[in-house]
């Protein structure tokens, strides 16, 4: 009897343990894992790998025009070097139609370009000449999607889209690929492709390689914003696990159609600039062979749908006035307008409402945007303004200028105030002062080292070059000098450029320049 | 000395945030106890000097050291738990089974036949074992054959085989309430290689931080550490220059 129990036993013992196997040998489905659909993965042959270098003069940039406040560099790690590469930067682009324009959304490609508040850099240029020239060119590499480098060029900067356009040499040209323009729907896949480290070999730096290949991460198109004039302006895609490191990435439908780069993130979603824009901006940087500006009018506002009534009353405006345009929900409200400006030149102050660009009604600051981005730089415009002290609107002619960033006006946060104070801006020259611990290891002296010179002012023209540190100015060390120095040619610099001293003589801008 | 009425009133002073007021009936026990009172003075310091800590940023290169450390994650070997709970139920089958049989054996040779025992046939022991198998086969190639096409997916060959051995010899994992305190953390990986035959770039970079102390002018020195490699627009630094900004024209 005990036997048979024993056995009875047994017997459900190994069926429920091998009930249980076959049980755990089905799958069940996980509400955590989202769904992946491998086969659908498109293939990239668009995608390419850009490596963007910067040296450390470059990152001496990066640092003085970055929101931290720098007046000098104190100290420096022993392998720190003005010339060599102390940054790397990896990026997808990806080719156009012909299969040798290349779009990227370098996120600093701002460094290859003059400075903030750099004469000319925006507002009127008193240089005929100035036309955002790449001062070098930048050490931009690219890499194909079999891993191969191909020759390329950088071209230029498109600050309306912020794109940096690469051509690649006619031999390194690859298959034309197609892109997606319109229409594009809510709910379609789109897969998320850009260069990521490979981190899982037992040492990620081999002989100081690091190694990347092209990830995808799978998305959704959930909403198509549509510019004024019924085009697509921008995509919102979500997408799981979403970072900074896919901005810049490109978006491809499940036919392996270029939807459009990455170019921001929203929360969970990425907004995605469309084919559209992309071929539009690669068409001005090509046609202009150099950085395209985008259209610059020198103002802060904000839409006076998000205003507070309060808002107006504080900028001048009688509350009934006030009520009606809040009523109304369109139009912009200047906040500030930066000296020097097209703004400023046609006298707008804050508080005036611009309610019309060229006839057409401004809803919302998008909306703005987009006109003055079809305008375009050095364009005129006619804007339909609303004045607090006025009861008529007025218009406006005012001819646009040219900037590569147009928050530079006001984000200039550079100790050195924007052309006053010691700073060499206002004749072409960025500097930063080198203490003289961090001189002795970069081999020069202490003094003023100019990171950035740009091209056709008196800087440029006078021969300073970036690397060179000014010691002294008309006689006096720049220690000596204090930070309310105006500095103004003719001006007399003691210059120390690898090892040697020289003399440089900073003449006023010609007729000519 | 403690009442019944501590406990509630310490758990109210627990779960109050530095701005609140207690209720009246806890401000009637705490004039009466002394205890409560010293643990609210304690309660109200420790409060306050966390409310006083400052904020905490990441530093710069925290983005990139993350993701790096989601595409490895992405790329371990997973089911690794499930591995060792099949091995460790095969293993207890085995001995069950084993122990079972031996028992059988051990009461065969030592009792007389009976009728009882004659009728339980001892197929009946081997065949979900035997029915099995073939499933198992059948299950485990497709299995196998989902894992080769992931993984020919994913291709980065050479150091693609030992796993896929592992994985192609283990079942799907299964969501249960198992602890995974001990494991590392499951990835909700939707991040692959791009195309079948992912290349490899190798590039030339540095992945040291590289440090740099600045004097803003005013006397006060900061150090600056910025990674030497990111991807995609993981800035380096806070910029003031952006693109497309809103609210500027």
């Amino acid at each position: 009897m005990a036997v048979r129990m024993i056995k009875q036993t047994a017997i459900i013992v190994v069926l429920a343990l091998a009930c249980s196997m076959a049980m755990a040998q089905t799958p069940a489905p996980s509400p955590k894992r989202p769904e992946v659909r491998v086969a659908q993965r498109p293939s990239a042959p668009q995608v390419v790998t850009i490596v963007h270098r910067l040296n450390g003069l470059k990152m001496f940039r990066m640092l003085l025009r970055s929101q931290q406040q720098v007046q000098a560099i104190n100290s420096l790690e022993t392998n720190f070097s003005l010339m060599d590469d102390v940054h790397t930067n990896v990026i997808a682009g990806v080719t156009m139609d012909d299969g040798e324009t290349i779009a990227a959304w370098l996120p600093e490609a701002n460094l290859e370009f003059a400075p903030p508040g750099v004469a000319g850099s925006f507002g009127e240029s008193p240089y005929p000449d100035f036309k955002f020239r790449l001062s070098d060119p930048p050490d931009v590499s690219v890499f194909g999607p079999d891993g191969k480098q191909l020759a390329a060029k950088y071209v230029g900067f498109d600050a309306t889209t912020g794109l940096s356009i690469l051509v690649l040499d006619a031999k390194s040209s690859l298959p034309p690929s197609t892109a997606k323009d319109e229409p594009v729907t809510p709910g379609e896949n789109v897969v998320l492709f850009g260069p990521e480290p490979i981190t899982n070999t037992q040492s990620l730096l081999d002989n100081n390689n690091l190694y990347v290949r092209i990830g995808s991460t799978a998305g959704r198109i959930q909403n198509v914003l549509p510019s004024p004039t019924g085009e697509v302006a921008r995509l919102r895609v979500s997408a799981p696990r979403l970072s900074h490191a896919n901005i810049g990435g490109v978006a491809l439908n499940e036919a392996g159609e270029t939807v459009g780069i990455v170019d921001g993130l929203l929360g969970n979603e990425a907004t995605v600039l469309p084919t559209a824009s992309i071929r539009r901006a690669a068409q001005r940087v090509l046609k202009n062979r150099s950085s395209v500006p985008r259209a610059w009018l020198g103002v802060k506002g904000e839409a006076v749908s998000t205003l507070q009534l309060t808002q107006f009353l504080n900028l001048g405006w009688a509350a009934d006035r006030a009520a009606t345009l809040t009523g109304e929900h369109r139009g912009i409200m200047l906040t500030s307008i930066v000296p020097g400006s097209p703004a400023a030149r046609a006298l707008l102050r804050a508080g005036d409402v611009i309610l019309k660009v060229d006839d057409k009604e401004i809803q919302n600051a998008d909306d703005f945007t987009w006109w003055l981005d079809q305008a375009g730089a050095a364009n005129s415009v006619r804007f339909t303004v609303a004045r607090p002290n006025q009861l008529a609107q007025e218009a406006f002619n005012i001819r646009l200028s040219g900037i590569l960033d147009p928050a530079a006006g006001f984000g200039f946060r550079n100790s050195f105030p924007l052309n006053k104070g010691l700073s060499l801006l206002s004749q072409g020259a960025e500097t930063i002062a080198l203490r003289p611990a961090v001189a002795n290891q970069l081999g020069t002296t202490a003094g003023l080292l100019i990171i950035y010179v740009q091209s056709g002012t008196p800087a440029a023209e006078a021969g300073l070059r970036p690397g060179d540190v000014i010691q002294s100015i008309d006689g006096k060390p720049v220690s000596a000098l204090n930070r309310t120095t105006q500095l103004k040619p003719p001006m007399t610099l003691q210059v120390m450029r690898a090892k040697e001293k020289l003399t440089i003589k900073l003449s006023p801008p010609t007729q000519q320049q | 000395m403690k009442d019944k009425r501590c406990e509630p009133v310490r758990r109210e002073l627990e779960e109050l945030m530095l701005s609140e007021d207690f209720s009246a009936a806890t401000g009637a026990h705490l004039r009466t106890c002394t205890d409560c009172r010293e643990f609210q003075r304690q309660q109200t310091k420790l409060r306050q000097i966390v409310g006083g800590l400052g904020t905490v940023n990441a530093p710069p290169d925290f983005d990139f050291r993350l993701r790096a450390r989601l595409v490895a994650d992405a790329e371990a070997p997973s089911f690794r738990f499930w591995t060792f709970t099949v091995k460790g139920l095969a293993t207890a089958a085995v001995l069950v089974v084993f122990g079972v049989g031996a028992i059988v054996v051990w009461q065969r040779g030592h009792e007389p036949q009976s009728p009882a025992v004659a009728v339980t046939p001892p197929p009946q022991v081997e065949q979900p074992v035997l029915r099995e198998e073939p499933n198992r086969t059948a299950s485990t190639d497709a299995h196998e054959h989902f894992v080769t096409s992931v993984i020919a997916d994913n291709a980065t060959p050479s150091r693609r085989k030992p796993e896929r051995q592992r994985v192609a010899s283990t079942p799907k994992r299964t969501v249960s309430s198992v602890d995974f305190s001990s494991e590392r953390a499951t990835v909700i990986s939707n991040t692959r290689p791009a195309v079948n035959n992912a290349t490899v770039i190798p590039i030339e970079a540095s992945l040291q931080s590289v440090k740099v102390s600045l004097d803003d002018g005013r006397g006060n020195e900061r150090t600056i550490s910025f990674p030497t490699v990111s991807f995609g627009s993981q800035r380096v630094l806070t910029s003031a220059n952006q693109f497309a900004p809103k609210g500027a024209w």
